[in-house]
């Protein structure tokens, strides 16, 4: 009789955990910050809600598996997240790589360009012998 | 009635609402995200068949639970390792 209080209590935390982990799955808002840790976050609730309702159906063996295991998901998915998907946090996935085609005449990579220009900036401020002057010539001369 | 069929039923109705949510979840723009969505709806089945076998004794729900359990992990952990590139 005992035994079956200690279940159905067991069982009731559980239902209980995994409504919460459900409310709290679909109630995070769009602009939240880091949105899917969260959410493999709020996943971790229900995978211990799982173990116990494990436990309280009787299936240990199962339980302890899915103790193991469930921490493993969580971090796997939470890394592919990171190095495939996460503009906010990864600043590896900002960098646009810049394609050199040397046989091209009309197309020169950006750090070139740059430093060509400040060598002929430097240039033309030591070099003031050229002055650049405008004519104005009427149509009557 | 007795408590533990109530609280049985209860389970397995707040398995069904959470399965729900995965599916909804799992539609979300990332890919992460429907990958967390699927393993969590197929966890959700499998406890979900758990509690359903114990209480009308279907045939071997409990290695049917057992492989969704152990082969969803592993599908998830290939999926996750092949989107988020090498190492």
């Amino acid at each position: 009789m005992i035994v079956e209080y200690i279940q159905s209590a067991l069982l009731l935390i559980a239902a209980f955990l995994v409504i919460v982990s459900a409310v709290g799955l679909l109630s995070l808002s769009k602009g939240t910050k880091n949105a899917v840790y969260a959410r493999i976050h709020i996943v971790g609730v229900f995978d211990v809600a799982c173990i116990i309702a494990m436990i309280g159906l009787g299936q240990y063996l199962l339980a302890g598996i899915y103790f193991i295991i469930a921490p493993f998901t969580a971090h796997a998915i939470a890394n592919a997240f990171y190095k495939s998907e996460d503009v906010e946090n990864n600043a590896e996935l900002n960098e646009v790589e810049e394609e050199i085609d040397e046989s091209n005449p009309f197309i020169h990579p950006k750090s070139k360009i740059e430093k060509l220009d400040e060598d002929f900036s430097e240039k033309l401020k030591a070099d003031d012998r050229f002055t650049f002057s405008t004519l104005d010539i009427v149509e009557e001369e | 009635m007795d408590i533990l069929i109530i609280s049985k039923y209860i389970l397995i109705i707040a398995f069904m609402i959470m399965m729900i949510a995965a599916l909804r979840a799992s539609a979300y723009r990332t890919t992460s995200m429907g990958l967390l969505g699927s393993s969590v709806a197929v966890v959700a089945f499998a406890v979900a068949l758990l509690v359903c076998g114990d209480l009308y004794n279907f045939t071997f729900f409990r290695d049917i639970s057992l492989a969704l359990i152990f082969f969803g992990f592993v599908g998830t952990v290939a999926f996750a390792v092949v989107a988020g590139g090498d190492t």
